[in-house]
């Protein structure tokens, strides 16, 4: 219900924008900026403000927007003369995969790297850690992306610089997916790195406070294996704050993605993203941040769902206010900006 | 001198981290306001040979209209400060009147803002930035004012929660039930206690602010005019093969480590004073 009113909201604020900007779309469809270039009649004008439907009442026009969004019309981009829904569908697979690849390397760093400082709390191997990881999570991602590019592929030459796969080759099964990853290794490596921070400072804080609990002193007492106290009863309780975090991280995950895209020159949303701003294809961008807060708000009703049934306590009807506190908090205490 | 008190102690709270996190955004700070001191060559407009490295007359070098790096770097230091603290002043102070009036009124207001603030949270910010930035043009005003108006939410949120909990407290009650005024409790007990987690927040948002600035700026939505460090990556980035070039020693590198340092030294700050100034949040 709380997404389907946010997305509601993004929807409006996407149907105003145009409609708020200054000037007139026809000026804008003519010539530069400022300048009016006469190249509509006024019977042309009117002629294509009753075929777009502008000289209708501001609501009609609101819900054919909608209508038309259902059956999947994003519109008709200026610049590349094509279906916006077409270009956008053309890209998607490359962010998807690259969102959802760099979303699980970094829950595995962050696990791994949590949990060692956890167990090590206050030595000099969590110290530095934790300093290395604020740091790491504070550096935006581009510019932690161009370090790379420079150190790894145009100093080492051990990746390609660009694209997402080599174009004109001619390659087959396995090659060819050999070549997409070789491709795709510098920029989800970038992507992972630079939200692993964040997952870090959740995994030691939780397994901290795990560490603490009276069933730890529990299963000490019964004599049970270190392995398994730390795996099956210390871990497995701090995991499950994670899958409320990792989809509330999407947002910033989807951010780091334009902007680690354009880095490295990578197909996806970001990139053409970027590419309307610079022609300002405003159908195209407006297209492109739906989708894109389409996605992240589908996650994150999913992992709602998952969390509730992954958590027993949330699993009767009338603990789901509790559930609701525990995710406030949550996010109060893990603000990590994007 | 009666800031050296509160000053000293706050230093002597401060980890090892936070001071010189502390100590290197007073040296940026102060290479800003001290650009015109601190330069000798102009900073907007072409003083040697394009692309000259570090050395002689150009302490940093030029970038490929022959325009001086430090000085471009004293200078665009001014840019990404106006846009951390314009941005931290105005959604710090909006984010803290909502949470104060969400928490001290309750009741459907509260429920609509914290809806609200929902809201904002499953947003992903830089699509929206960007979609934004890109219609409402990208003059630096504009840019500080679409950050602040998708940052008000994390201090809101903060300021609510402490306010709730303020209400509580004993001498809050008896306040009221003398018959104080909400504005007076407001003023004279709440935000003595609430000033000090909002100046914490506020240190968060211009990191953040800066960092996003950057990144518009890199996407090519940074304002033209003003050139801060964003930009210059942003140009630097769009040479044609920097990478396979000498230039990005200089030309890439320096602003990069600037950047770096001001944002980590940002963030090592105020998750220190973070700590002191509310320890549960140090904790959890």
């Amino acid at each position: 219900m709380e997404y389907l009113v946010t997305f509601l909201v993004i929807l409006t604020m996407n149907f105003f924008l145009p409609r708020l900007m200054p000037g007139d779309p026809f000026v804008h469809l003519s010539g530069e900026a400022g300048e009016e270039i006469a190249a509509f009649t006024r019977e042309q004008r009117e002629y294509f403000t009753v075929y777009y439907g502008l000289d209708r009442p501001l609501r009609e026009q609101y819900f054919r927007y909608l209508a038309g969004l259902m059956r999947g019309n994003l519109g008709f981009s200026y610049y590349y003369k094509n279906d916006v829904a077409a270009i956008i569908l053309g890209r998607l697979p490359w962010t998807l995969l690259m969102v959802t690849a760099a979303t699980f390397l970094s829950l595995l760093l962050g696990i791994l790297l949590g949990s060692f400082s956890a167990w090590r709390r206050d030595s000099w191997q969590d110290k530095v850690t934790y300093l290395f990881m604020v740091v790491f999570s504070e550096i935006p991602a581009f510019l932690l992306g161009s370090m790379l590019l420079i150190v790894f592929a145009g100093g080492l030459g051990l990746f390609p610089l660009a694209g997402a796969m080599t174009h004109f080759a001619s390659y087959t099964g396995w090659e060819k997916i050999e070549d997409v990853l070789h491709h795709a290794a510098l920029p989800v490596l970038t992507l992972s790195l630079a939200r692993t921070g964040g997952i870090y400072l959740l995994v030691r804080n939780t397994l901290t406070t795990v560490l603490g609990k009276d069933y730890m002193r529990t299963a000490r007492a019964k004599g049970l294996r270190e392995q398994r106290i730390r795996y099956r009863h210390a871990l497995r309780n701090a995991l499950l704050p994670l899958v409320t975090r990792v989809a509330l991280q999407l947002g910033g995950m989807v951010g780091g993605a334009v902007l680690v895209e354009n880095v490295f020159a990578y197909p996806g949303l970001g990139r053409l993203m970027r590419e309307a701003v610079f022609v300002r294809d405003y159908p195209l961008l407006q297209g492109i941040f739906l989708v894109l807060a389409f996605g992240v708000l589908a996650a994150n009703l999913l992992a709602d769902l998952l969390y509730r049934t992954l958590d027993p306590r949330t699993r009767e009807g009338e603990t789901y206010g509790k559930q609701k506190a525990a995710k406030t908090e949550q996010k109060e205490r893990s603000h990590v900006p994007a | 001198m009666f800031l050296l008190k509160p000053i000293n102690k706050m230093w002597r709270g401060l980890t090892v981290f936070g001071r010189v996190g502390l100590l290197i955004l007073v040296l940026l700070i102060f290479m800003a306001i001290a650009a015109p001191y601190l330069t000798w060559q102009p900073h907007h407009a072409s003083s040697g040979p394009s692309l000259a490295p570090p050395g002689g007359a150009h302490l940093l070098g030029t970038d490929e209209l022959g325009v001086d790096l430090w000085a471009q770097i004293c200078y665009g230091a001014r840019v990404s400060l106006i846009v951390g603290l314009g941005t931290a002043l105005l959604a710090g102070l909006g984010g803290g009147i909502v949470g104060t009036f969400a928490g001290y009124r309750g009741g459907w207001s509260e429920r609509a803002l914290m809806r609200l603030i929902d809201i904002m949270i499953v947003m992903p910010d830089l699509p929206v930035m960007v979609v934004l930035a890109a219609f409402f043009g990208s003059s630096l005003r504009n840019i500080i004012l679409v950050l602040a108006l998708f940052s008000w939410s994390y201090p809101a949120r903060i300021v609510r929660a402490q306010v709730l909990a303020l209400k509580e407290q004993a001498y809050v009650k008896i306040a009221r039930s003398y018959g104080a005024g909400a504005l007076y409790i407001i003023f004279r007990h709440l935000l003595p206690e609430l000033l000090p987690i909002l100046a914490v927040s506020m240190i968060r948002l211009a990191g953040m602010a800066i960092v996003t600035e950057a990144s518009l700026a890199f996407l090519g939505l940074g304002d033209p005019t003003s050139r801060s460090w964003g930009l210059i990556i942003n140009h630097a980035l769009n040479f044609r093969g920097i990478y396979f070039t000498p230039y990005w020693k200089w030309w890439l590198l320096y602003p990069w480590v600037f950047l770096t340092l001001l944002v980590s030294s940002l963030a090592l700050l105020g998750r220190d004073l973070e700590r002191i100034a509310d320890p549960r949040v140090a904790k959890g």
